[in-house]
């Protein structure tokens, strides 16, 4: 039935909501859709919601009512401000979330050492909850504060840790201040070396730095724990670019942690406007994800835009920033993707400068990078980094390769089947020659190859290890050789799949040469069936979709369709000097990257002579 | 209120620069090569100054209601009854006829040229698909894409242009008048003014950037269409002498067949169906959108997209209804003349309905 309702959906009519020009900001519409979602959310999530409350049995109802822990009934009215967990507000998430996290919520820091400890323990599922470790410690104070330390076993570096328990047990040999209740500031202000110490009475904060890797620190008589940060998982240090490699450029590429990631665009952008900011996402999970862009530079409507969009995710966790993109872009269900993810700092820096904004994820080495249009999807670093000259060239070759990429096939097929005229009669020959002891249609055989292409392709990148790239090349080799002399294949077609497969593989984008993949299937399917006018009705079709597309409010197609100021780093890579401002169409709050002589030198007719 | 997108000048220019040109793919100039014979590429010259001044008579009606379309401008011209009326009859039905015939006459050029053996029905129902697309998306997708083919579109016309001057023949314009100056400049203005995209620019003028650019806009593309045009008939007529150029079905066809440029690049017709196929789907969206937003307007709804398929399968029944091909370009013959109506005749009427309100001096300020 829902397969039903979503084939109406797709053919019944729904009104455009898509925004109007070559806006950033916010329609009144979104405005509207966005106070909905805000702090009010909860009382009215979703209409749908309500009716399916109504017809749900009361029964039911009462099971997803969320349980309270004992004595912290009246905790219920503080509700977390932060609009980035906006996923807990969600009475569909609510429904289906543990109890645990619902108490979490509403759940404050007790002065009561035993009542912490057994609030942690339940949260935590303790005993049985194996690497969370509570260690209990007595502070060398005078009198002696008893408290316990949580973490979890190989989220914190124990050197730190080390260190940390040294000072509060071991050099903390000084009275206690009067005012126990000023306890957890006297720590954090006197006791404890550590860099970032910071004091929490909810226990959703503390939750969340724990699972991220911090020590809380629970003291007797104290409604506040301390949180020091010890963070030091093992992880993947900087590494090479493994998809976006270059010959010329930077060799390092994004990792798997946050910091790292932030810290590798920071170490390439030296300037103080350079904003990093934190959100959560996820009910379950709440990994972090950070905003970076220059405060200067960003345009304020796209950098409030990305945000609201992040902030208003409700799902239960995001495990990779290919997932956050699907929650975000603008057209999901197009094939063309509308969201750049990067491996290279140097790129997201390059994207930053231009007024772009970077959205980091937790755990992903992909970091996404928007608005961004096609042209910009076929660039590379390389271009900028090489001499002009040959950055220009490689881009004529990579718009060649686009092409041929997901058109090559059909064209076959088309002049084979409809065209015959347009072939000279030699060639004619030689492809009905060698087509003579080949027992399929065209269509068949294109097929044939495209698609053990393809499974080549996918084989040798699950193939673990050294042998995938050798089993690729070798495989196809093979396979087009033994498909050839079997008679299933002609000679030429071999030919054809192999360019069409180079020239995929020169788009710099890997979500865009997969789209072209795609694309490739239906112009294969259209000029089969209608020769070049399949063609152009795909050709037709696939412009206008595309042309129709937006990243955060940028069209797709720009500075071409629609034509906006050019500048000098579209197809042709114009020198540097020529690159005298910054994308029109971003909408950047300074537009001029640098003067019309922005050589001085040249400026000094009297060079290399004394005055 | 009815949401349109905007774009801009340039691309408002070549996308009526584009879809008056579409006409010069189709058997239209071997209709003007029949009026004006060695002199065809005459013909157009009075279209063009009757274009030019139908630019400027909606630029004066505009001039009056600055912020609305033709649609709104007639109704409040003639009233509610009468000016809907209008509407309805002379422009709905006007994107609706010359829409219809251009799917026809684009489905028949493609039987012709390639696909000898496809039913009708099909070829048909395969422009309609891409009208409905484009129509759904919207004018603002249409402009981009027209920005985004133009180039190609005219690169493909300037090779034909250059492949064909080995088969130039100048005396072939000979005699310089043809069949005389009444033929060239009377019959072949009638013939050639329906051509021109005035009404279309009058109903999409808001998306254009609203009245103060309409003029400009109007005038270069209308020079632009009408330029093309009348060196796509010197070509012809140059290639092939007039008699010739007479009898065939689709010229241009003729003329790609022709080209030769070695024994390895000979008879690339194949690639300017990619063309023609391309122009002729973004004609069709655009009579079809032109068609449901002046409905839409007319019945004073909030969105046009509902009317598209309706529309849209009206447009597919009319074009079927013609026998043959033969049948489609006579119809055509007659509706260039029905066209003029809302090119030219409407806004005078406005503007005459406006004088007669007292009002004609502000409309002709």
């Amino acid at each position: 039935m829902s397969t039903l309702k979503h084939l109406l959906k797709l053919i019944s009519y729904q009104e455009n909501t898509d925004r109007e020009g070559f806006i950033l900001e916010e329609t009144a519409n979104d405005r509207q859709t966005a106070q909905k979602s805000g702090p009010s959310s909860e009382s009215q999530a979703a209409p749908e919601h309500g009716d399916n409350k109504e017809k749900a049995p009361a029964g039911r109802r009462s099971f997803k009512k969320p349980v309270r822990p004992s004595g912290k009934a009246n905790d219920k009215t503080k509700k977390r401000k932060d609009s980035g967990r906006s996923g807990e507000e969600n009475p569909d998430q609510e429904s289906g979330q543990a109890n645990g996290i619902k108490q979490a919520e509403e759940l404050s820091v007790s002065a009561s050492l035993a009542e912490n400890r057994e609030i942690v323990g339940k949260l935590y599922g303790l005993p049985e909850n194996k690497d969370i470790i509570v260690r209990d410690i007595a502070i060398g104070t005078d009198p002696v504060i008893e408290g316990f330390a949580i973490f979890i076993d190989g989220l914190v570096d124990k050197s730190v840790q080390d260190l940390l328990f040294q000072a509060l047990m071991l050099f903390a040999a000084r009275p206690v201040p009067p005012g126990k209740g000023k306890l957890a500031s006297y720590v954090k202000e006197r006791l404890l070396p550590g860099n970032q110490v910071s004091v929490r009475t909810q226990f959703r904060d503390i939750l969340d730095a724990v699972n991220y890797g911090d020590t809380a620190l629970f003291l007797e008589g104290c409604a506040e724990a301390v949180l020091v940060e010890t963070k030091g998982w093992e992880h993947r240090g900087v590494d090479r670019p493994t998809v976006e490699q270059v010959v010329r450029g930077p060799q390092e590429a994004f990792s798997e942690t946050l910091r790292a990631n932030t810290a590798l665009i920071r170490k390439l952008i030296k300037n103080e406007n350079l904003t990093t900011e934190f959100l959560q996402v996820g009910a379950r999970n709440r990994v972090h994800v950070a905003v970076m862009y220059l405060r200067d530079l960003a345009n304020p409507a796209l950098v409030a835009e990305v945000k609201r969009r992040i902030n208003s995710i409700k799902t239960d966790h995001i495990i990779d920033s290919g997932v956050l993109e699907e929650f975000i872009q603008d057209n999901p269900y197009n094939l063309n993707p509308t969201v750049m993810a990067t491996e290279r700092p140097d790129r997201v820096a390059a994207g930053i400068f231009n007024g772009r904004v970077a959205i980091i994820v937790d755990g992903s080495p992909f970091v996404l990078l928007v608005p961004v249009t096609m042209y910009e999807m076929l660039h590379t670093g390389e271009e900028l980094y090489s001499r002009w000259q040959l950055g220009t060239f490689i881009r004529y070759l990579r718009a060649l390769a686009f092409n041929l990429s997901f058109l090559l096939p059909g064209l076959y097929l088309s002049v084979v089947l409809f065209h015959h005229e347009m072939i000279p009669t030699e060639l004619l020959l030689a492809i009905a020659g060698n087509r003579e002891r080949v027992p399929f249609p065209s269509i068949v055989e294109v097929l044939l190859m495209e698609i053990s292409f393809e499974l080549i392709r996918e084989a040798g990148l699950r193939i673990p290890g050294v042998i995938g790239s050798t089993i690729g090349i070798v495989g196809a080799l093979i396979l087009g050789q033994a498909a050839v002399q079997a008679n299933i294949v002609s000679p030429i077609l071999v030919i054809l799949v192999a360019v069409t497969g180079l020239a995929g593989f020169a788009i710099p984008y890997y979500s865009l040469a997969f789209a072209l993949r795609i694309y490739r299937f239906f112009y294969i399917s259209l000029g089969a069936a209608l020769g070049f006018f399949g063609i152009a009705i795909g050709l037709f079709t696939q412009i206008i979709l595309t042309a129709n597309l937006k990243s955060f409010g940028v069209p797709y197609l720009a500075p071409i369709g629609p034509r906006t100021v050019t500048g000098a780093d579209i197809v042709t890579r114009l020198p540097v000097f020529f690159h005298k401002k910054r994308p029109d169409y971003l909408n950047p709050q300074d537009i001029k990257r640098q003067p019309d002589v922005s050589r001085g030198w040249i400026g000094h007719k009297t060079g290399g002579k004394d005055d | 209120m009815i949401k349109e997108g905007t774009f801009g000048p340039a691309e408002a220019i070549v996308l009526l620069a584009l879809s008056s040109l579409s006409r010069g793919f189709l058997s239209y100039p071997r209709s003007l090569v029949e009026i004006a014979g060695p002199a065809a590429w005459m013909t157009p010259l009075g279209g063009l100054a009757v274009a030019l001044v139908g630019v400027y008579l909606i630029s004066l009606v505009f001039k009056r209601n600055p912020g609305y379309t033709i649609i709104e401008t007639t109704e409040q011209a003639f009233g509610p009854f009468i000016g809907t009326a209008l509407n309805v009859l002379i422009v709905v039905s006007a994107f609706e006829m010359v829409g219809a015939l251009f799917l026809r006459e684009f489905s028949e050029a493609m039987l012709t040229t390639t696909l000898r053996f496809a039913p009708i029905s099909i070829i048909d129902f395969s422009f309609l698909t891409m009208g409905l697309l484009g129509a759904y998306l919207g004018i603002e997708a249409l402009a981009r894409t027209a920005r985004l083919i133009y180039l190609y579109v005219l690169a493909g016309l300037l090779i034909t242009v250059l492949s064909l001057i080995p088969f130039w023949n100048f005396y072939n314009l000979l005699p310089l008048l043809g069949k005389g100056v009444s033929r060239d400049f009377l019959h072949g203005t009638y013939a050639t003014a329906g051509i021109a995209e005035v009404i279309l620019a009058a109903v999409i003028v808001q998306a254009m950037g609203g009245v103060k650019n309409f003029a400009r806009i109007g005038y270069i593309s209308m020079l632009i269409s009408f330029g093309i045009l009348i060196v796509l008939l010197v070509t012809l007529v140059l290639t092939y002498n007039w008699p010739i150029s007479e009898e065939f079905t689709l010229p241009f066809l003729r003329l790609y067949r022709t080209i030769y440029l070695g024994r390895f690049f000979q008879r690339p017709e194949a690639v300017f169906i990619l063309i023609w196929s391309v122009v002729g789907a973004l004609k069709i969206s655009l009579m079809l959108y032109g068609a449901a937003v002046s409905l839409a307007r007319s019945l004073k709804l909030p969105e046009y997209r509902p009317l598209i398929w309706p529309l849209g399968l009206v447009m597919y029944i009319i074009g079927l209804l013609p026998l043959d091909m033969p049948a489609a370009v006579n119809l055509d013959v007659y509706l260039r003349g029905f066209v003029l109506i809302p090119d030219y005749l409407l806004p005078l009427l406005i503007l005459a309905a406006y004088w007669l309100k007292g009002r004609g001096k502000c409309a002709g300020s």
